[in-house]
């Protein structure tokens, strides 16, 4: 009863507030109105007894604000009057507010962005049930510096077998065959489409636990049944693709065409569903030729193992690192198995990790970096809004006593204050996210494949949740911080002082502090990313071994049901001679890897008399370029000794093959490597035997595995002379045509050869390069928004600060110009003041930089994390930044006009 | 003069209630009625009989009505409400308690 009786009252009080603020009146009144009665029957003059009432009585006021503390609606009611309070305050002084609501917009707009990336990326769960426990199987080569690669069908069967932390161990391939890219041609209605595939086992799909949305899983006896037949002609598609390809329609059990063979749909997989950040699109079951699954060199299989319950990670490592004591007797075989202790370039070891840890792999670093960059950012914000609240509440200490000496208690001050932070920092919480989900959208749509995960990206409860408790934590800080000052300063002095507040040397020193640390961590965040810029740069003006100005390249690839080598090659030539003919073409030619990133091939290829380190007649040659055309001059690769392929070689019986300078120098070490001879498998490239190729030519080592990795050795053959071709070829044509310009052509030519094969992935060779760096280029963009940023926030603080004491000693410089002091040394003086200020916070963030540089050196190309030169440039942009800042306070105090100032006193 | 600070703290709240526990009084006539009982030691000041009756109305405690007063004005009257009567007894038993205490360490210490 009595709650809601209490309810009521306050339902009561808050709206039907006039009415209850009247009866308050009232009723003091009426108690007036007695003590007067009272006085004059005690002998006063009505005026007399009017008097001493009032005396008595006090500030009324002052009761009523009490009355009002007491009925606890207050809390909703006063809030309500404060923030229309502050509204009109806020209103007042709008160039504070908008510098407030700005800063704080940008901080947790960048905050929120970055931790929605940190959390969606590196800590939220994959998406499969009990995610910790499924772990992922790589091969490594510490000798060759091959790492994350995959296994071959021999290992992982002998790792299923011989495993006992496992449930579930289940494999999938991204190719199935050498050069396919994990992306199929898939005819739905007219027009081809190329979508990305993976190959699976049924072990993999009860490894990860997910459930088709429609329809069924393959089973066991549909995949890796590993014979000389096709896999079964079924798919499953994911459930974006239906969406969009098939408009969502019942499906299952219809047949769709996959590179050219009729394929049934036996099942839609959830929303979502994918494997190691794939973007897989349609799934197929593994299949893998006999002789790749009988081939230990052959690696092929991705592995993915579920623990069991209770298995932990390390146990499992544990298990593993046994096996690969005695892995080949076990196994029965002293060829090519893993070995803990690598030795031979083909020696490999196993590696097992978590597939979180997979999937985010290397982007991890950088998401940290970035999210400290933003660490560092939210401090200077903090660091800016505190000096900037200070300074306010300094020329505010003059309101806040006077309305202390009208009755209004510290609390009420204090909610009030705190009621403008809540509102300032509502204001900048809502704009920050607003920015925050324009900028994601924006970041993901410009850098699709820089990020992992990007699908799982959102802002969602978790970052709400963070992004409140800091805009909760500001606005308490900003309430005490704007108190604060009021309580060291009494109220008589405040009110004597008048706007300039009670002057405190600790003040001060908190203030410049605050710059100091505000400086320092742009020190900081200016050389980090001064560093990535320049490692960008020098990504970008590396030499590639190729020139690649004007160059246009796509890919196709011809459906491999009804195509065999000799009838690619002849389509292929079809397509090449077509398009050479394209006026403003100057040449075109195809090969199978597209330099600068491709995948490594590692080719245990023949040499003739020649044993490796190792005692065996074969080296592992790391790419394998099988080209078409008159290839080195038209990609622009210069030929260091001997000749490129020529139109007459194509008819000649005897193979030819080109080496780059790495193989030439690491297996014939000084020798001439012209006519010396090798032997590549001819399975690899569709040839039907393995034939002697002699060495004809050394070209120029082009980078193949990403700009910044040294190259390998590399291995030319003319696809001409053999009249074969792999069933995927990039094709590069030299031209001053835009691609733009180019594809209505390109896709016309290609069609009239052959209508099901598509034309992907057209663009010029510099947006290839554009692609091949896009990581390190977003996080060079990044920290160099963020360093911005950070600047022209320490500059704003340093400016704020300066024009602060300016305004407080504005008395003292005024004397000093009315006794003579010159306004160039008040110039001088103050600019000195600052100055002194951004040094120490250079110094400091040179020492912090040095010792955090160290961490992102990995990061670097061609650049050392101690850079004199970045840091030279950086100290001087500062230094002009600070000298701006300080200079506008500078020039405004020595305009100061003493006759006004001292009047004003 | 005694000043409201004086009293014992909570204290205020007992007479309070327990001069409207006969019959319901207008504000005045509370701390009038505290004075004459006291005998002048207790006067009860405005800045702290208005508030302590807003907390108590705010409790549920007490409850105000409107009323003309003998010479024809409007006041608002208080009076307990059942649960108020509790809070009386309560604290009643609370203060014979405590003064019974303080007056054994007053005379035998």
């Amino acid at each position: 009863m009595r709650i809601l009786d209490k309810a009521r009252l306050r339902l009561r009080s808050l709206f039907r507030r006039r009415k209850v603020e009247f009866e308050l009146e009232a009723e003091l009144a009426f108690h007036l109105d007695q003590l007067i009665e009272e006085n004059i029957a005690s002998g006063m003059t009505p005026e007399a007894a009017r008097w001493a009432a009032r005396r008595t009585i006090g500030g009324a006021t002052q009761y009523k604000e009490e009355c009002r503390d007491m009925r606890s609606v207050n809390f909703v009611e006063d809030f309500v009057r404060d923030v229309r309070h502050t509204i009109r305050s806020l209103a007042k002084s709008l160039g504070f507010t908008a510098v407030v609501v700005t800063t704080l917009a940008l901080g947790f707009g960048v905050t929120t962005v970055i931790f929605t990336i940190v959390h969606g990326v590196l800590l939220r769960p994959l998406d499969y049930p009990k995610p910790d426990q499924l772990m992922y199987l790589t091969a490594e080569s510490p000798v060759t510096g091959a790492t994350g690669t995959a296994l071959s069908a021999p290992e992982y069967l002998e790792f299923r077998q011989m495993n006992q932390s496992f449930a579930d161990v289940g494999a999938y391939s991204t190719g199935g065959a050498a050069y396919t890219t994990g992306e199929v041609n898939l005819t739905a209605g007219d027009r081809p489409l190329r979508v990305r595939s993976i190959s699976v086992d049924a072990p993999l799909l009860k490894a990860l636990r997910i459930q088709p949305e429609h329809g069924r899983f393959f089973r066991d006896e549909e995949t890796a049944r590993w014979t000389g037949t096709l896999p079964p002609p079924i798919a499953m598609l994911s459930h974006e693709l239906w969406r969009t390809g098939f408009g969502g329609r019942p499906i299952i059990g219809q047949k769709v065409e996959i590179e050219g063979r009729p394929h049934e749909i036996v099942g839609i997989m959830p929303p979502g569903a994918d494997v190691m950040d794939h973007h897989t699109q349609i799934w197929l079951p593994l299949w893998l030729h006999p002789n790749a699954a009988r081939q230990r060199e052959a690696h092929v299989l991705y592995v993915v193992a579920r623990r069991k319950d209770g298995a932990s990670a390390e146990a499992a490592q544990a298990e593993l690192s046994a096996f690969l004591e005695n892995w080949g007797d076990r196994a029965g075989v002293t060829d090519h198995v893993p070995i803990k202790r690598p030795i031979r370039s083909i020696d490999h070891t196993l590696r097992l990790r978590t597939l979180q840890d997979a999937i985010v792999g290397n982007a991890s670093r950088a998401i940290w970096v970035l999210q400290a960059a933003v660490g560092f950012v939210l401090l200077i914000v903090c660091a800016n809004l505190t000096n900037l609240v200070m300074a306010r509440a300094g020329s505010r200490s003059r309101e806040f006593a006077l309305r202390t000496s009208l009755g209004a208690s510290r609390g009420r001050l204090l909610r009030q204050s705190i009621t403008e932070g809540v509102v300032m920092a509502g204001a900048g919480g809502i704009l920050g996210l607003w920015l925050a989900n324009a900028g994601l959208k924006m970041l993901i749509r410009a850098y699709p494949t820089s990020i992992p995960r990007t699908s799982d990206l959102r802002i969602d409860l978790p970052v709400l949740l963070v992004v409140l408790a800091i805009s909760t934590g500001t606005a308490l800080l900003f309430g005490f911080l704007s108190l604060g000052r009021t309580r060291s300063g009494s109220l008589a002095s405040a009110l004597k002082d008048g706007a300039r507040g009670v002057s405190s040397t600790l003040h001060d020193y908190t203030r410049r502090g605050l710059v100091i640390a505000q400086v320092a961590f742009a020190v900081m965040l200016v050389i980090g990313a001064g560093l990535l810029v320049q490692t960008v740069y020098n990504l970008t003006k590396i030499d590639a071994g190729f020139d690649r100005s004007r160059l246009v390249t796509f890919s196709m690839t011809m459906p491999m049901a009804n195509s065999n080598p000799d009838t690619r090659a002849q389509a292929y030539q079809r397509i090449l001679d077509r398009l050479r003919a394209i006026p403003g073409v100057l040449g075109t030619v195809a090969m199978s890897g597209l330099p600068p990133h491709r995948t490594p091939d590692a080719v245990a290829t023949p040499i003739e008399n020649h044993i490796s380190e190792d005692g065996r007649p074969s080296e592992i040659v790391d790419y394998y370029q099988f080209v078409m055309g008159d290839y080195f001059r038209t990609m622009g690769i210069p030929i260091v000794t001997g000749r490129g392929f020529e139109s007459t070689d194509n008819a000649s019986q005897g193979k030819l093959a080109i080496v780059n300078e790495t193989l030439a120098r690491r297996i014939w070490k000084g020798q001439n490597p012209i006519g010396k001879r090798l032997r590549p498998p001819g399975a690899s490239f569709g040839a039907t035997d393995d034939a002697w190729h002699t060495v004809i030519g050394v070209a120029k080592d082009v980078r193949q595995q990403g700009l910044e990795r040294q190259p390998g050795s590399e291995l030319y053959l003319s696809l001409d002379q053999h009249r074969v071709s792999p069933p995927s070829m990039n094709v590069v044509m030299r031209t001053t045509l835009p691609p733009t310009s180019l594809s209505a052509t390109i896709e016309r030519v290609v069609s009239e050869v052959d209508a099901s094969v598509p034309v992907v992935r057209l663009r010029d060779m510099d947006s290839v390069f554009a692609e091949s760096i896009r990581r390190p280029r977003l996080l060079a963009q990044l920290l160099g928004a963020f360093a911005t940023l950070a600047l022209v926030l320490s500059a704003i603080g340093t400016y704020g600060v300066l024009s602060y004491m300016v305004t407080e000693r504005r008395r003292e410089i005024g004397i000093r110009i009315a006794l003579g002091a010159v306004r160039s040394q008040v110039l001088t003086q103050i600019m000195k003041q600052g100055l002194q200020v951004t040094a120490a916070g250079i110094a400091i963030g040179l020492a912090g930089a040095l010792a955090l540089n160290r961490l992102i050196s990995s990061m670097l190309f061609g650049i050392q994390p101690t850079d004199t030169v970045t840091i030279a440039f950086v100290i001087a942009v500062i230094t002009v930044v600070a000298m701006v800042a300080s200079w506008l306070p500078a020039w405004r105090a020595s305009r100061v006009d003493p006759n006004i100032v001292l009047k004003n006193e | 003069m005694a000043k409201p600070t004086d009293l014992v703290q909570g204290t205020l709240d007992l007479l309070i209630l327990k001069t409207i526990s006969l019959e319901p009084k207008h504000g005045w006539a509370i701390a009038k009625r505290i004075q004459l009982v006291s005998q002048d030691a207790l006067q009860i000041q405005q800045g702290s009989l208005y508030p302590a009756l807003h907390r108590l109305e705010q409790q549920a405690w007490i409850e105000a009505e409107w009323r003309t007063t003998e010479t024809g004005r409007m006041a608002k009257f208080y009076s307990l409400t059942p649960s108020g009567r509790e809070q009386l007894e309560k604290e009643l038993a609370n203060w014979v308690r405590l003064s019974a205490a303080i007056n054994v360490v007053v005379q035998e210490a």
